[in-house]
């Protein structure tokens, strides 16, 4: 452990270059775009849901004095698009399937008449009876969704069917037999609400045509994704579509994938001006396929008379809303959350994405991963009662460690999930004494590392100063941030030499974007094979200068040197005004990602790839609370969060983002859950009603990071780090409720209410206990 | 058609003669007609802060106050802060203390900050807490925010 929050800010070598414009207030978001001529945008959303369409009638909008483009599904390609399962379409055809379905778009001089046009809209509708609940989805007599999901392209290997949009299971060794010669079995059942993103920036898109070239400005994470969105439903060629991202206010999740690029560009097209679209906080809530996914859960586990894990079984069932945006990869996922970094033998899961007319699901900062680890943690502690061991005992007893298989048959390399153990419960001085109504929970959790392809341009000038141009996208975490770092290092260069060109797809190679806490491990090995072509090419001039063999030239503090002989040097700023002059200084990176380990002994119907992890990230957060018996408000005091995700490379940015992860897990622990009315409308589309945690809610966080030497993850032994801080926090604070009220808080958030209603059963059934007793 | 009002604004020490809508918010004032985009829209319901401006050195959720309140008043955003290239301690605390993430909450943030600062220049932890619980930011977790404003009010005289 080398890391904490106490590490002097002078050893916190982190460089937020983009850090003067955003506190001065000169950056500039998407919103903040002007150009001449300039309309704007503005959607017509479904009146009711789910509904079939009868007719729609724009000759109204059209008319209105200001109105210079109004667009139905009649005026773009007419075809369904969406990674995995292709059931999309940029507007209603025949079926509105949630409210955030979007019927029209207008195009007019100002906001106030793009809206009043957007509602001059006539539209008729026949309802349609909601599908709201996803326990009772599959039901034979269930209406579908999509009458016509048999006719949607699909990947391969993908299990559906009706309102089944996509099925995972994993299976190793016998659970069932497992089971029947266990000494214990516990069986739980839990269910958690869906959520929201919610960054603080709402989306916006400006798109302006040139010729038969189109660029379109979006606060987006992934650029390239949605290039790929515009390219495919406008059915143009990559290099006539251009994507630029501006200072982007947050994402989460909740901006990436493809949304609204093709819908402003096709405005802009038939308006033939400049269109800008600025979402409302109420449709940042309701319309984007994104939102973090509703859950339930029911595990059983079996122990053996020392209290070791000998099977588990469960069914997760996830809701994927009315379309499935990205989350075709979420069963496979889940399921491996259903089962948690322990060494348990023989496990079956099964896992099912679920079609409702709910507002889609998509990746929210580690999908699937907070809610299931609140079910499978929380459950833990129940069979760590059962077997009569302390719950961080059992943990230590049952969880993954170094050399030991996994429950899918992955051998670990060095982990440090052990050690995180001990991190976060010694942060807060577990097994102390503490106050009336005072508890401490604690939770484990685990997150892949994400691979993918990722490219990089590098070039440094006549006087020594980088660029770099790369395929990462900049949300706020400053990843992007850490690959200066890593090309100085290559380079022997300040990094305050270097400049990032990070969100234009017209000038950098691929990039996977910002998701899937990918930019340092794909992007940084990207970046890191670039700038060696660089230095290659600086010790090859060096060694021409100081007559040495290229081989013995080093590159360090601006300096080329011969190994051993300091001052047989030249600057490399000198050595880049040689290369100005003949041959330029230009590398380019994007080597083969990790290769995934195997995951012996176990089988999978609808396998996603997802049972042995590149990387894996372990972490434990150990949470102090406190609970007003009187009220059911909970208040979060301490958090003990370490973490191994490999080596950290960018210390400050590492503890803000382990910051932030936290803070967010306490909201979905607590307070940020969506309510949905018998149709399937969200009732709490604002931030009044929906409740993030402030400033006033802070506790103090403890922060570590263990840091095993891993060889196959991202450079220098890193796994990224933006989602696996999310994963442990409301698990840990369930577990610590649980020990003041007696039972776990069975729903996700645990609401004031909740907590309430909970304490009241529990008194109950206390008193029924105690009444039949006395008789 | 909405009724337009004309009348004076001083923004950021420099007087505008506007002419807008009654029903304008200072939020649009600012950014549509004055022309700075610093100031954002986060919610339009006064629940987020990230539009927070001081009136008159008063902290305001500019979404939900009347453009036309501000007329022969002093409006203070963000870019009014720094003098010249010089940065407002505030906002260096909050870059050195990596209180800034995705920038998006920043203005609001710095502007009620500075609110509090002027009223209260020794806060305590619990009176930052206090003075900030309007403005949500949703990257950093607050600690670094926190401390950055601690750091900015011991670093002054």
């Amino acid at each position: 452990m080398s890391l904490t929050d106490s590490t002097p800010a002078a050893a916190q070598r982190f460089v937020r270059a983009d850090g003067p414009e955003k506190v001065t207030g000169s950056g500039r978001y998407a919103a903040d775009l002007e150009l001449p001529g300039m309309l704007h945008a503005a959607f017509r959303y479904a009146d009711m849901a789910p509904a079939r369409l009868a007719g729609i009638d724009t000759s109204k909008a059209a008319a209105m004095p200001g109105v210079l483009a109004v667009m139905t599904a009649a005026d773009v390609p007419d075809l369904r698009y969406s990674p995995g399962i292709a059931d999309r379409k940029l507007f209603a055809t025949d079926m509105v399937r949630f409210e955030g379905e979007i019927l029209a778009a207008v195009a007019a001089t100002t906001p106030a008449i793009a809206a009043a046009a957007a509602a001059a809209i006539e539209v008729s509708y026949e309802s349609l009876p909601a599908v709201t609940d996803i326990e009772t989805a599959l039901d034979p007599a269930a209406p579908l969704v999509h009458p016509e999901w048999a006719d949607y392209q699909v990947d391969e290997g993908i299990v559906r069917e009706g309102n089944l949009a996509c099925f995972s299971s994993i299976e190793r060794g016998d659970a069932e037999a497992a089971m029947h010669e266990a000494h214990t079995v516990v069986t739980s059942r839990y269910v958690a609400d869906g959520c929201h993103a919610v960054p603080i920036e709402p989306r916006a898109v400006a798109a302006q045509w040139e010729g038969n070239k189109v660029t379109i400005w979006s606060s987006t994470q992934v650029p390239f994704d949605a290039r790929a969105g515009v390219c495919e439903t406008l059915q143009m060629p990559t290099n006539r579509v251009r994507i630029i991202v501006p200072h982007l206010g947050g994402g989460f999740g909740g901006k990436c994938g493809f949304h609204y690029e093709a819908h402003v560009a096709a405005l802009a097209r038939a308006a033939r001006r400049p269109v800008k679209l600025v979402f409302s906080r109420a449709e940042e809530f309701l319309a984007p396929d994104r939102r973090r996914e509703g859950m339930v859960f029911e595990l059983t586990s079996a122990l053996d008379a020392d209290g070791r894990l000998q099977a588990r079984t469960g069914t997760v069932l996830i809701d994927c809303g009315a379309y499935v945006a990205d989350a075709a990869f979420f069963p496979q996922l889940a399921a491996m959350h259903a089962v948690g970094p322990y060494q348990v033998p023989n496990i079956k899961i099964d896992a099912s994405l679920i079609y409702t007319n709910h507002q889609p699901s998509g990746s929210v900062r580690a999908p699937t991963a907070p809610q299931a680890c609140w079910a499978v943690e929380s459950h833990t502690d129940e069979l760590a009662a059962a077997a009569g061991l302390d719950p961080v005992e059992f943990r230590r007893l049952n969880a993954v460690d170094s050399r030991t298989v996994g429950p899918t048959g992955q051998t670990y390399e060095e982990i440090g999930l052990q050690e995180c153990i001990d991190a976060a419960t010694n942060a807060v001085s577990y097994g102390d004494e503490l106050a009336e109504d005072e508890a401490i929970g604690v939770a484990i959790g685990w997150w892949p590392t994400f691979v993918s392809p990722a490219g990089a341009f590098l070039k440094m000038d006549e006087d020594g100063s980088v660029q770099i141009l790369t395929g990462a996208q900049e949300c706020g975490t400053g990843a992007v941030m850490t690959l200066r770092q890593l090309a100085a290092d290559e380079l022997g260069i300040d990094p305050e030499r270097i400049e990032m060109i990070y969100q234009d797809t017209a000038a950098a190679p691929f990039g996977p974007g910002a998701t899937g806490s990918q930019t340092l491990v794909n992007n940084g090995r990207a970046v890191i094979a670039g700038a060696k072509q660089i230095a290659d090419q600086l010790r090859e001039l060096a060694a021409d200068q100081l007559e040495a063999a290229a081989d013995d030239i080093v590159l360090i503090d601006g300096i080329a040197h011969v190994a051993g002989s300091p001052t047989a040097a030249v600057a490399i700023d000198d050595l880049a005004a040689t290369a100005a002059g003949g041959e330029l200084l230009l590398g380019h990176g994007s080597d083969p990602f990790p290769e995934p380990p195997e995951a012996v002994g176990t089988t999978c119907v609808g396998d996603q790839g997802l049972t042995a992890w590149v990387g894996p990230q372990f972490s434990c957060h150990a949470v102090r609370i406190r609970l007003d018996r009187d009220t059911g408000v909970v208040r979060v005091l301490d958090v003990g969060a370490a973490h191994d995700s490999g080596t950290i490379i960018n210390p400050a940015g590492a503890l803000g983002q382990v910051h932030g992860a936290v803070m967010m897990g306490i909201g979905q622990a607590l307070t940020e859950g969506t309510v949905y009315d018998e149709h399937g409308h969200q009732r709490n589309a604002d931030l009044l009603e929906y409740k993030l945690q402030t400033i006033a809610d802070v506790p103090h966080i403890h922060t570590s990071f263990i840091e095993p030497p891993t060889n196959n993850a991202g450079p220098r032994g890193a796994k990224g780090l933006a989602e696996a801080p999310n994963v442990a926090t409301a698990a840990a604070i369930s577990n610590g409720l649980a020990k003041l009220i007696g039972t776990p808080v069975r729903m996700l958030p645990m609401t004031a209410e909740r907590v309430w209603d909970t304490i009241g059963s529990a008194h109950d059934q206390v008193a029924a206990a105690t009444e039949g007793h006395g008789k | 058609m909405n009724e337009k009002l004309s009348y004076q604004v001083t923004v950021n020490g420099v007087a505008f003669d506007v002419d807008a809508d009654r029903d304008a918010n200072l939020l649009s004032l600012l950014r549509d007609q004055v022309g700075l985009t610093g100031t954002k829209q986060g919610c339009d319901d006064c629940e987020c802060g990230a539009c927070m401006v001081l009136v008159d050195g008063r902290p305001v959720n500019s979404c939900s106050y009347l453009a036309v309140q501000t007329g022969g008043r002093d409006v203070t955003t963000i870019e009014g802060l720094a003098e010249d290239d010089e940065l407002h301690p505030i906002q260096q605390a909050m870059l050195d203390h990596a209180g800034v993430q995705c920038g998006f909450c920043t203005p609001g943030m710095i502007m009620s900050a500075h609110a509090l600062l002027e009223t209260t220049p020794k806060p305590s932890i619990e009176e930052i807490r206090i003075g900030l619980s309007g403005n949500l930011c949703r990257c950093t977790g607050y600690q670094s925010i926190l401390n950055a404003i601690g750091s900015a009010a011991n670093a002054a005289d």
